[in-house]
This record gives structure tokens, sequence and C-alpha cells, in this order.
């Protein structure tokens, strides 16, 4: 017992003696990961948009003007009853007028002149769920697009691309701004820890005379740098909330994009707490790369 | 006999001056051994490398049974649990009191909490400190931080107590009371070997006398031998 609160204690006085550098490690910390958070909150935040245009995503099924109603029933019949498919719903040429009339009404001039509706009959479809990928959502396409009475089979599957595109741009630049920001924060912890250990080398020495193991020794520094990363990656999450809060806010005021700081959301419950764990990990690293550099000393 | 320490042509150099040159050296369980010598004679070196802080470059080093030279440095911990070490320095954490100095051998090997207060207790009563154990070192005069020193030294029972120089910071007076207590130490049973150039100490202590000079070790006798010779 009087061990443990021998290391506690031991790992509590190296902060408090060291109190500037141990707040400017945890304040650096907290910065570095917090810029990792930016990028993991444009991640986070760009996924569930993708997510959510993908349960969006309807497919046109255009059909030919010539298509004889009852190819268009046994159509329909075959659609609703393909396994991928979990909607259907029949747009005549009227009701595609009706519709483009009352989107477009400025425009609507424009099939006047026309004379005939130029407008197609088509099945707008939904997939199930499970078949909403940019690859299962294509392979459908090209399958219906062969079908008697199709004219064509359109979708935004553009959109969908330069989405998938962009959201593995952000994952790869979170990665690499990580990878750097992650190294960076093991040398500030690992540097603090180095300067624990030099400011306490007497102590160390008096330890080692009676007989204090390695481990013992070092099981203090390790507790501080672990203590330094949980609480530099909680304030990071803690400037990350405010700066995310605001950014909602100014979203908000702005009106032209009234709507979608609803759409926003911070890091989950879950993400938080794996993101203190990462921070007191790379704590823990920068102790371990610490002592094994310079060592606590000779053994 | 029952030696708790040998030497076996022990050779040390830094930058080819020797600090230890083919020493060759038994001490037995319970001994009072002075190491004498001038200052770079190689006492500290010698102490250094019965707790493992030192390697030799030549010959073996055995202390309880152990060949130190052969120690995995994980093994050496171990080893300076049964070997207390008295300083010159004190070497005391000025941030503790002195119940908590003394604690720390036990405090390491993670002794319970009852046994570290007794055990604690009856190393500062045996040393004379007893009613100052709340007391930051810093407050003590030099004769008592040396009496807390030994105190941490003994506060485990170790087989052999190695003093370096400790009365090099005392006056006459505490220091025959720190030698009167390495005696009563000895007396219950523990090896002690203590490294001094006070001449001082030396007329105190009638036991036998270990010198070095140039790290050759001279032939060894009672000193009070010596000093008649």
């Amino acid at each position: 017992m009087r061990r443990l609160l021998y290391i506690v204690r031991e790992a509590w006085a190296n902060m408090r003696t060291n109190r500037t550098t141990t707040i400017v490690a945890i304040l650096t910390t907290a910065f570095t990961l917090a810029c990792v958070g930016i990028f993991l909150l444009l991640y986070v935040n760009l996924r569930n948009a993708a997510g959510w245009l993908q349960e969006d995503v309807k497919i046109m099924v255009y059909l030919e003007d010539a298509v004889h109603p009852a190819r268009r029933q046994a159509l329909e019949q075959e659609l609703k009853s393909d396994r991928m498919v979990f909607g259907v719903l029949f747009i005549s040429k009227e009701q595609a007028l009706g519709e483009f009339r009352a989107q477009f009404p400025a425009e609507s001039h424009l099939l006047e002149g026309l004379g005939e509706n130029p407008l197609p009959a088509s099945f707008v479809v939904t997939l199930a769920p499970n078949y909403r990928s940019p690859q299962s959502m294509k392979g459908w396409a090209e399958r219906v697009q062969m079908m008697e009475g199709v004219a064509k089979v359109d979708y935004n599957q553009d959109w969908i691309n330069v989405l998938a595109e962009l959201i593995g741009y952000i994952e790869l630049a979170a990665i690499g701004v990580g990878m750097l920001l992650s190294a960076a924060s093991v040398t500030i912890i690992g540097n603090t820890i180095r300067l624990a250990l030099f400011t306490r080398r007497e102590e160390i020495e008096i330890l080692r005379s009676v007989g204090a193991t390695r481990t013992f020794i070092r099981i203090p520094y390790f507790l501080e740098g672990a203590v330094l990363g949980a609480f530099g990656s909680a304030l990071s999450l803690g400037i990350l909330k405010i700066g995310f809060e605001l950014f909602r806010q100014q979203m908000q005021l702005a009106g032209r994009f009234s709507g979608i700081e609803g759409l926003l959301s911070f890091f989950p419950f879950s993400l938080c707490i794996a993101l203190v764990v990462a921070g007191t990990g790379l704590g823990l690293a920068g102790s371990v790369v610490s002592l094994l550099r310079v060592g606590e000393g000779r053994a | 006999m029952d030696a708790i320490i040998q030497l076996i042509h022990v050779s040390k150099w830094y930058d080819r001056r020797a600090a230890l040159s083919d020493v060759t050296i038994e001490i037995e369980k319970g001994d009072f051994v002075l190491l004498m010598g001038p200052s770079g004679a190689g006492k500290s070196t010698l102490l250094r490398m019965l707790i493992g802080e030192e390697q030799p470059d030549e010959g073996q080093v055995f202390v309880h049974g152990r060949n130190v030279t052969k120690l995995k440095q994980s093994e050496i911990p171990y080893l300076r649990r049964k070997v207390g070490s008295v300083f010159q320095d004190f070497r005391l954490l000025s941030k503790k009191s002195v119940f908590d100095n003394v604690a720390l051998p036990l405090v390491v090997q993670g002794a319970s909490e009852k046994d570290i207060r007794r055990k604690v207790t009856e190393a500062l009563r045996a040393v004379g400190v007893d009613h100052k154990k709340d007391q930051s070192p810093n407050s003590l005069s030099a004769g008592e931080q040396q009496r807390v020193c030994i105190a941490r030294a003994i506060v485990n029972g170790p087989v052999v107590l190695l003093a370096d120089e400790p009365t090099g910071n005392l006056d006459p007076e505490r220091t025959g009371e720190i030698i009167e207590l390495f005696k009563l130490i000895n007396a219950r049973g523990t090896t002690v070997i203590v490294a001094t150039h006070d001449p001082y100490v030396m007329k105190q202590i009638n036991r036998r006398a270990v010198t070095l000079v140039q790290g050759v070790l001279m032939p060894d006798g009672r000193l009070a031998e010596r000093v008649e010779v």
C-alpha cells in the first residue's frame, strides 16, 4: 500500500516540482492533439454526410416513351421483387410534368412550345440499405439498364464518387497529420520526463543505493507521462468542443447554411474516451522513449 | 572461516590509471574492517564494487556468496538490499521526513505498513534520533543527519554495512559518537567496513585495517599494531 502511495506521490511530486514545464507540456500536447482532432472532426462529419446522402440516393429508371403498359407493369413487378430494391414509385409522364411545373414555375413555359410532353415516365427506386454502396448501385443500374423498355438509369453517381474521394483524402490527411503531431506530443512529453529525471537524479541515485529496482524507479515517470497525455488529450477535447460550438453558432447566424448546423455532430462519447486513452498512450510512449534514451542512471 | 566478502585479483583502470591493482582480500562474517588510504587510493571504487555500482576490469568479487561480477542488472537491487551504505554527504531526501527517509529501503521492498513502522522506529531508536522522526533532515545537525543515514542503512537488517568517509563532515566529538554506533552495529553481528583517511578515526578503531595506496593493497593488520610499529 505504502509502495503504491509512494509511486503516486512521486509522480505527483515530479509534476509539482516542474510545475511550469508540466503546464507547458499539457498545453502543447492539448493544442497538438486539437489539430489532429480538427481533421478527425472533419472526417467524422463528412462520413456522416456521406452516409445521409447514400441513404437518400434515389435511382431514376426512365422508361421508353413507346413502352407498352403491360411491359411497364411487368417491369414494376420485376423491380419490386428484386431483393436489392427497397421501394419503387411509378411516376407517369403527366406526373413528371406536373412536378416539373411545381418545382420550376418560371421555366414551365419552355415546355409549352414543344406541344407534346417531352418528359419520360419513370420509376423512382430506393435500394435496400445493404446495397447502397457506390459499387452495388453501379452494378444494379447496369443490370436494369439492359432491361426491355428502360431508356436510361440515372443517379447521383458523380456526387457520391466525389464525396468518397474527398473522404479518402481527408482520411489520409488525418492519418498523416495525426502521426506527425502525435510524434510531436511524444517528444514534448518525453522532454518533460527527461527534465524530471534530471531534476531528481540525486533522489534516483539514493533509491538505487537502497535497492530499488528499475521498474520501481521508472513507474512514477511512466505515470507522469500517462497523466500528462491524458490531461493534454482531455483539454484538447475541451478546446475542440468550444471551437465546434462556436463554428455551429456562426453557421446558424450566417443564415446561408441554415439547417447544416443541425447535421454537424461532435465526437460521440465513446470516441472521446478513445481519444483520451490514445493521449494517455502517447504520454506513456513519451516516458518510455525518454527512459530508454537517457535511462534513470546506471543500474 | 566464513568469508562474507571476497575480492580475487581485482583490477580496475580509469584512463590507463589503475584505481585498483590486483587486489585480493577476504573479509569474514562479523568483521569490522577499516579501509584506509589517502584520497584517490581506490577505497570508494572498492566499496562501489561491493554493491555492483562498478565492475572490475579483471578479477572477481563475491558478496554473501554471490559473484557480483556475474550478476544480471536486474539482480543488483537485491544485492543492495543486503548491503547497507552510509555516505559522507548523507544523501537524505530533504523533502521527506526523517521517518520516510529511513523507511525508503523497506518501501522499495514492498514491506507491510506494520513492519515499516516497527523497523523504522527500532532503527531510529538504535541511532538515537527517534525523537526527530517527523522533522525534515535539513533541520538536523550534521551528526544527526549521519545517524539518520545509518538508520536507513541498517533498517532492513543488512549482512554488511559499508561506510564511505562517514565522518568526513563531522567534528571530532560527533565522529566519536558515529564510530561507537558502528561498533554497536558490528557487535550485533553485522559486518562493517569503514573507508576513511581520517587519522582520528584510525586511532579510535582498534580493528583489522586494510590499506590501499594507489590502488595497491598493503599487507593488513590491526591498526594498533601498525601504529606501534
